[in-house]
């Protein structure tokens, strides 16, 4: 009558793993490697996330911005914000962290195949991306053409940068970068990231664009995709929301009934449409 | 009375002195009271004025900061007003003051109102709101302060009694800070209950962390309690928490001569130095 | 013929359990306020306890409990889970908690399970109490339950006279009563109470016509987010989760928190995706009416049992909801926007 079988692995405790390299990217974020004492992780898929835990100061999520699919340790890009992240940024290399996931749906990468990408990342937006990007690199046959337009406060807030060199050789691909203001040791464009689409026009034909940055961003974005003759089915988003359980139970994710931690966080259009004044 | 209330209110919405007027409003339950935020005639017409209001209006003008808003305010409401224009939280010209006399409110939960008053009236100095524009009298037969009798029990216990009554308060606390949420003088934009970094209370309900979050709000709302009581009021699980703010503004009242929010003028003993202060001390 | 169990009887077979090692949860007064808590003697039931003030979720889902700690030892990391291995009796559950337990059940235990939930869930049997009279704010009929349903409990117990008829609702609770040893007896059951009855059906689709509607906001105006509603709601399940360091060890602690509570959903960088008092005021009854509902099986997130109305401090009535949504969806006055 009374339970017999011995509980079941609780979704709320992580596993503890190890630090394994820390990169600074900016001024802000770090790029942490994980791995778990095996040398391995967990089976992901691009645009999911993890639960990272300070233990004795708490625990966030994270986009994982490593590709699964290129071996290797986790890598997670973490801006220096919250206490979880300071916490995190106060850690070296053997330091032994807690690891929740993957959650999440990832990006429908099948829907993406044989298309034009338009990648639009903002900030530390890019992380969720750069799977995606790396995906098309790995996989170049796969798609048509990847144009990423990436911007950011100014370039030293550009993330990945020492990577850009490499992502803009391979042939099909082009980067277009950009900074909200201008600053010595950048002689690129100065402009919002809406601004660079109209000024872009990228082919809305056979395209599927992809974005990710702060919500503000977002919002302008898809109007300017709106406005360049994007469908709403060909545009796809990540959205951040506090959340604290991933598993869709502490309800603090939700944007009206979608729940970013399972529902999300990656989203079309046409699913967020009814929701715009709440991401 | 109830009707110089509702012409007035019209008469501050008519003439757009005014965007909202905040009164009472009978409840679901048919006896007690509710506030009604009135934003038309009709809904004026709703409006309740009797010993059942027991609510402190004046808190939700931290909601209305920069709106022009006429409230209804009690005695010990009205001091309300008074802390907030003096801690710089609402412009007193948004403000417009509909008072009320008082008699003294009843206790009233849901479904009852009965006779008696409430421990705040008893210990209420105030027949006439210390701010207003424009007076209304509620009639009743007045109480007569009678010091703090609650208060004074509990100093007539040992303090290892007093230790032992309030750990059986705070073991029962759910930590829902409704007592926070009600209160006029808690509106700090991230509460310390609430900061990560440094963490002032863990997140454990248990009692020490129970403890420490009654005793640092208490201790925030020394010489700033305007004593309307709403704190106690709202206690889901029937804390005393009034006898932990009297106990506090019984001590002010006795250093410093100084009984908050009785006008916007006076500074706060604890906004002020003086220098013969230390010296006493010494 | 009908289980007979004297009210001596009854306190006898659960001072029995509890001698066998089984925790049991039941009201009790904890200086004049009826709540759940673990007696330490059956004597202690406050047998006539009508709804507690805030809900028997406390046991299964406590205001806080530890997860696992970790302790840090020569560089090592050793993380140990906290785990319930006993057994309990939730005792006194009128229908609208164990209603309540179920509608915790359908999210926590929905996969991945929460694991301590369904951990005490399933060593916790429940053993339920018909309700003989019902409050002016119960409307436990509108929401898929009523005063003597033993749907979701595993025994139920009918107040007569001199004691209880007891029946065995599951087999978990037959198993139970194996040491109740009731007596054989030719009784008939009272008539149950009628609680007012509210037009919830079809709630979700009138709460999704009115999702944009200017009710909220006003909704809102006297609502001063003290998360009471949610605290003493059988069926608010909302949650935060925080460390609670001492030393070498720290403690996972998942904590009740409130859909109304400041900073709920503030991330680290400030941004807030229901920052408004309207769009708080609307999470916790789109949770209940809509988003629940349409991720569940139709179901209702609420138990009827009247505990907000009775504790808001604003009277902001669930029932007078409910009823409005019918209203303005019904007359489609449309937005009443101010």
């Amino acid at each position: 009558m009374w339970a017999a079988e011995k509980s079941r692995a609780n979704p709320l405790v992580p596993l503890p793993a190890t630090i394994s390299a820390v990169r600074e990217l900016t001024i802000d974020v770090n790029l942490f490697q994980v791995q778990f004492g095996d040398g391995g992780g967990f089976p992901y898929r691009p645009g999911q996330f993890a639960f990272l835990s300070a233990f004795g100061v708490g625990e966030a999520p994270f986009s994982i911005t490593s590709l699964n699919d290129e071996g290797g340790p986790m890598e997670f890009a973490i801006r220096r914000v919250g206490t979880v992240s300071t916490a995190l940024h106060d850690m070296e290399p053997g330091s032994v962290l807690g690891v929740r996931g993957p959650f999440g749906n990832g990006f429908p990468l099948d829907t993406f195949k044989g298309k034009n990408l338009v990648i639009i990342g903002g900030g530390i937006g890019l992380a969720p991306l750069r799977p995606i990007i790396k995906n098309a690199l790995v996989y170049r046959d796969d798609y048509g053409e990847v144009v990423v337009i990436y911007g950011a406060r100014t370039h030293q807030d550009l993330v990945f940068a020492s990577e850009f060199e490499d992502w803009a050789a391979v042939p099909g691909v082009r980067l277009e970068l950009t900074v909200d203001r201008e600053g010595p040791g950048w002689d690129g464009r100065v402009a919002l990231v809406p601004a660079v689409i109209k000024e872009l026009q990228p082919t809305v034909e056979n395209a599927v664009a992809i974005i990710c940055g702060p919500p503000i961003m977002i919002r302008f974005v898809l109007a300017e995709l709106k406005a360049q003759g994007f469908e709403n089915h060909q545009i796809v988003t990540t959205l951040e929301s506090k959340m604290k359980c991933g598993i869709g139970k502490c309800a603090r994710c939700n944007i009206g009934e979608k729940y970013v931690c399972q529902d999300g966080p990656v989203f079309t259009f046409d699913q967020i449409s009814g929701f715009l004044e709440q991401i | 009375m109830v009707d110089e209330i509702r012409s007035k209110a019209k008469e501050l919405l008519t003439d757009g002195t005014v965007e909202c007027v905040i009164g009472y409003e009978r409840a679901t339950d048919g006896v007690t009271a509710r506030p009604l935020f009135a934003y038309t005639a009709e809904e004026i017409d709703r409006f309740i004025m009797d010993n059942t209001c027991v609510h402190n209006l004046a808190r939700y003008l931290l909601d209305r900061k920069g709106k022009p808003t006429a409230v209804v305010v009690k005695p010990c409401d009205s001091r309300t007003i008074n802390l907030l224009v003096q801690e710089n939280q609402i412009e007193r010209d948004k403000v417009f003051a509909i008072g009320v006399t008082c008699p003294g409110v009843v206790e009233a939960h849901w479904g009852e109102a009965s006779d008696e008053a409430q421990p705040r009236c008893v210990t209420c100095s105030l027949e006439v709101p210390a701010v207003y524009d424009y007076l209304v009298t509620m009639p009743g037969e007045r109480q007569t302060r009678t010091g703090f009798p609650d208060l004074e029990r509990m100093e007539t216990m040992s303090p290892e009694e007093r230790r032992e009554f309030w750990e059986r308060q705070f073991e029962r606390c759910i930590r829902c800070h409704a007592c926070r949420q009600v209160c006029p003088g808690c509106y700090c934009p991230i509460c310390f209950v609430d900061q990560l970094d440094p963490t002032w209370v863990g997140i454990r309900n248990a009692p020490p962390e129970n403890q420490v979050w009654h005793l640092i709000r208490a201790f925030h709302l020394a010489g700033r309690c305007i004593e309307c009581g709403e704190c106690q009021r709202v206690c889901p699980v029937g804390i005393p928490l009034m006898l932990l703010n009297q106990k506090l503004a019984a001590e002010v009242e006795g250093m410093f001569d100084f009984r908050p929010g009785l006008d916007a003028e006076t500074l706060p003993p604890f906004a002020v130095f003086k220098k013969e202060e230390l010296e006493a001390e010494r | 013929m009908s289980r007979f169990l004297s009210r001596e009887a009854l306190l006898a077979w659960l001072d029995g359990l509890r001698e066998g090692g089984t925790v049991v949860v039941a009201p009790t007064l904890v200086e004049g306020v009826s709540l759940y808590r673990q007696v330490p003697v059956a004597s202690e039931i406050d047998l006539d306890a009508s709804v507690t003030v805030v809900s028997p979720k406390e046991w299964l889902f406590p205001a806080s409990h530890t997860i696992f700690t970790v302790e840090r030892k020569d560089g090592r990391v050793d993380l140990r889970e906290n785990t319930f291995d006993g057994r309990a009796v939730l005792f006194g559950l009128h229908p609208c908690d164990a209603l309540g337990v179920h509608l915790m059940d359908v999210p926590f235990l929905a996969e991945p399970a929460d694991g301590s939930y369904r951990e005490r869930r399933e060593r916790t049997a429940l053993v339920g109490l018909s309700c003989i009279r019902c409050r002016p704010e119960c409307f436990c009929t509108s929401v898929d339950t009523s005063p003597d349903d033993p749907t979701h409990l595993d025994v139920m117990l009918t107040l007569v006279e001199g004691g209880y008829v007891v029946a065995a609702a599951s087999d978990k609770g037959e198993a139970l009563l194996a040491s109740a040893k009731p007596e054989e007896k030719a009784l008939s059951l009272p008539e149950p109470p009628a609680p007012e009855k509210l037009p919830t059906e079809d709630l979700p689709r009138l709460f999704r016509a009115l999702y944009d509607d200017g009710y909220w906001g006003r909704l809102a105006d006297r609502c001063i987010h003290c998360n009471i509603c949610s605290y003493v709601c059988p069926t608010c399940y909302c949650f935060d989760m925080r460390d609670y360091p001492r030393g070498n060890t720290a403690e996972r602690v998942q904590s009740w928190e409130s859909c109304q509570a400041p900073g709920f959903t503030r991330l680290a960088g400030g941004h807030d995706t229901r920052g408004s008092k309207a769009a708080k005021m609307r999470q916790r009854f789109a949770h209940k009416f809509l988003y629940f509902p349409e991720t569940f099986d139709s179901q209702l997130s609420c138990s009827g049992c009247g505990r907000c109305v009775r504790a808001c401090p604003v009277n902001i009535d669930i029932r007078e909801i409910i009823s409005d949504l019918k209203k303005i969806g019904v007359s489609s006055v449309g937005s009443g926007e101010k």
